[in-house]
């Protein structure tokens, strides 16, 4: 079975997984596009790994199927799936050299020995490790040994490649520089990636589309850019960034469209739209949509309050300031020269608009 | 004294102490092996410690006897297979109870452990029965059988050993590579605990080499090992020869352990050839 790769694409056809009563994951239907870099996010426990487990063939799912351009490889074993897959731990061979290792996928395939010199050759050119390929994977750094895994999982052109958390491993600057490695390595062979990752950010560098899961559920699925802005409940909302959520105790509709909102913090808001049905709902407020202003300023929503602690991070400053006993809120204000500083005790004046004020399901 | 200079001494104390007591037990332990290498050596016709004089002549007198040759040849004759079945089975056990996940995987360990805390003469005692109904007894089959029993933990000791430092997504790698199980475990697995699998081997044959008990019960004149003839030989000729084949024995069982010591410590070595 040979893919055309940069052809392929991947469906989860209402996959579920159940460990006796324990649901790993709920019943799932994702459509991963050919091509597309498709993030997998969620906190650990959220059945993102059962996913991929299922897409490589490890996990056999309860129901549902797995298609691959259409064709049901449910019952497939991983080894004539023709996919890749680069795991946390380098799953290196340790007693294989680096051009050994690479050349493991090809072996197994039975290809002629020049040519599967001049793929190796070629893939670890790419990766720029072409000057190791004599040392054991234990001669190498975290890093490289993350490269390697890489040109193994697609030398043999695999119709999907799966990552399971690969850079969990690195530390912060390294993770950054292998970001960039894989983007532009995604972008060299074009294949089909699934990346799975309980880092946000990693996500929204990396990925065209998000999967946000919680408990085994595909909470909501989309651009990066799509779920901050229209984060469909309260735990998108506070996953994707940061997030002011407020308890809405009561609606009331406004003639002029817009909707009256008390909080069980005892605010009043205003709201510019509503959820279509929904029992529970939060209000949902970023940080860096509250202005703190000054008189001449005009927002719907006003409320004095004072600061009880503001931390300089770098580009923004993240205030915290209360409004009244029962409330405080995150403001987040962009250290531009200039910009006003606050200290805490400062009386201040918050607002937002009721566009900022996004109701949603809990 | 103040309280610093008692700490030093009570510190300085301790450590004498410490090297008299290991001392004390390396002794303990050496000193009877010291005695029969060194009275191998001895120009008396009876076993006597220390010897008043010196000669090979009793290791020439092994040499002379034909016995002692047969019976050295079916110690690597019984050794060496039932090193293999010690082999196979221990390392199946091992493999299989490292990635069974499964609660009775503890248990089990304890019960391929087992003929390691077993006196052998109860082993022998259990098997001497079945052995005559499976009409095996006095043949090599019966004391090889009894031999890879107490080999096969040894094996699950040392794979299992390798196996800690193998994780599993290794197999789960070499399977989205393209690997079949079976090549998995040709191309992988073997390679990854081969280390283990050596010295487990090696370690069961010294095992049998040396074991006496199972060997009084499942062997006959025509099947005896070194230590079953050693044994018979000890009732009425308790000559330096006994202790000059002792030492040939101990000189072996030393190679084979430090042999498997040796392997089980190797790290991979670079396959550096391209293909």
């Amino acid at each position: 079975m040979s893919v055309k790769i940069g052809g392929t694409e991947l469906k989860f056809e209402n996959i579920a997984k159940h460990y006796g009563s324990v649901a790993a994951l709920q019943p799932t239907t994702l459509l991963v596009n050919s091509g597309e870099f498709f993030a997998l996010l969620g906190p650990s426990g959220s059945g993102k790994t059962t996913l991929l487990g299922i897409a490589a063939g490890f996990i056999q799912p309860s129901q549902g199927r797995v298609l691959v351009n259409g064709e049901d490889i449910t019952g497939v074993p991983p080894e004539r799936r023709n996919i890749g897959m680069v795991f946390q731990n380098y799953s290196l061979f340790p007693f294989l050299t680096v051009f050994k290792n690479v050349a493991f996928p090809l072996e197994m395939r039975n290809r002629p020995k020049p040519e599967i010199v001049e793929r190796v050759t070629r893939m670890l050119t790419m990766v720029r490790l072409a000057h190791l390929a004599d040392r054991l994977p234990g001669e190498l750094s975290g890093g490289q040994q993350q490269r390697v895994a890489l040109a193994r999982a697609a030398v043999y052109d695999p119709a999907v490649l799966l990552m399971d958390e690969p850079l969990g491993a690195l530390d912060k600057t390294l993770r950054e520089e292998m970001q960039d490695e894989i983007k532009q390595f995604h972008a060299k062979i074009r294949a089909t990636v699934i990346y799975v990752t309980h880092d946000q950010q990693e996500a929204a560098f990396m990925a065209g589309r998000t999967a946000i899961l919680n408990h085994g559920r595909v909470e909501q699925c989309g651009p990066q850019s799509e779920l901050y802005e229209n984060p469909r409940n309260a735990f998108v909302a506070g996953f994707l960034g940061e997030a002011n959520l407020l308890q809405v105790t009561a609606v009331t509709p406004l003639p002029s469209g817009r909707y009256r909102i008390a909080t069980s913090e005892g605010l009043s808001l205003t709201a510019a739209a509503m959820p279509p049905e929904a029992h529970l709902l939060v209000a949902c407020i970023r940080p860096a949509n509250v202005a703190i202003l000054k008189d001449s300023h005009s927002r719907t929503d006003r409320f004095s309050a004072t600061v009880i602690e503001a931390v300089h991070a770098a580009e923004s400053i993240r205030y915290r300031v209360q409004i009244d006993e029962r409330c405080s809120i995150v403001v987040r204000a962009l250290a531009t020269r200039g910009a006003d500083r606050f200290q805490p005790n400062d009386r201040v004046t918050v607002g937002w608009e009721p566009e900022d004020v996004m109701v949603m399901p809990k | 004294m103040s309280p610093s200079q008692r700490a030093a001494w009570f510190g300085a104390a301790g450590r004498v102490a410490l090297w008299a007591y290991t001392a004390v037990i390396l002794l303990f332990l050496l000193v009877p092996i010291a005695i029969i290498v060194i009275m191998s050596f001895s120009d008396q016709p009876y076993l006597t410690f220390p010897p008043p004089g010196w000669t090979l002549h009793w290791y020439a007198a092994v040499q002379d006897q034909p016995r002692w040759l047969a019976a050295a040849l079916n110690s690597i004759r019984i050794g060496v297979p039932s090193a293999l079945l010690a082999v196979f089975f221990g390392t199946l056990a091992a493999l299989g109870i490292a990635r069974s996940g499964s609660r009775w995987a503890k248990p089990m360990t304890l019960l391929v452990l087992a003929p390691m805390m077993v006196p052998h003469v109860i082993i022998a005692i259990g098997l001497f029965p079945t052995l005559v109904d499976l009409r095996l007894i006095n043949t090599y089959s019966a004391v090889v059988i009894g031999h890879s029993v107490i080999g096969i933990p040894l094996v699950f000791v040392t794979v299992s050993a390798a196996l800690r430092a193998y994780p599993a997504s290794l197999d789960l790698a070499a399977r989205t590579l393209g690997a079949s199980p079976w090549r998995t475990f040709m191309r992988v697995t073997v390679p990854m605990t081969w280390a283990g699998i050596a010295s487990g081997g090696l370690l069961a044959f010294a095992a049998s080499f040396d074991e006496l008990m199972l060997a009084l019960f499942l062997t006959s004149a025509r099947t005896e090992t070194l230590p079953r003839m050693i044994w018979d030989q000890l009732s009425f000729a308790l000559t330096p020869a006994l202790a000059a084949v002792a030492t040939l024995i101990l000189a072996l069982s030393m190679i084979l352990l430090g042999a498997a010591a040796v392997i089980g410590s190797r790290k991979p070595t670079p396959r550096r050839a391209l293909l």
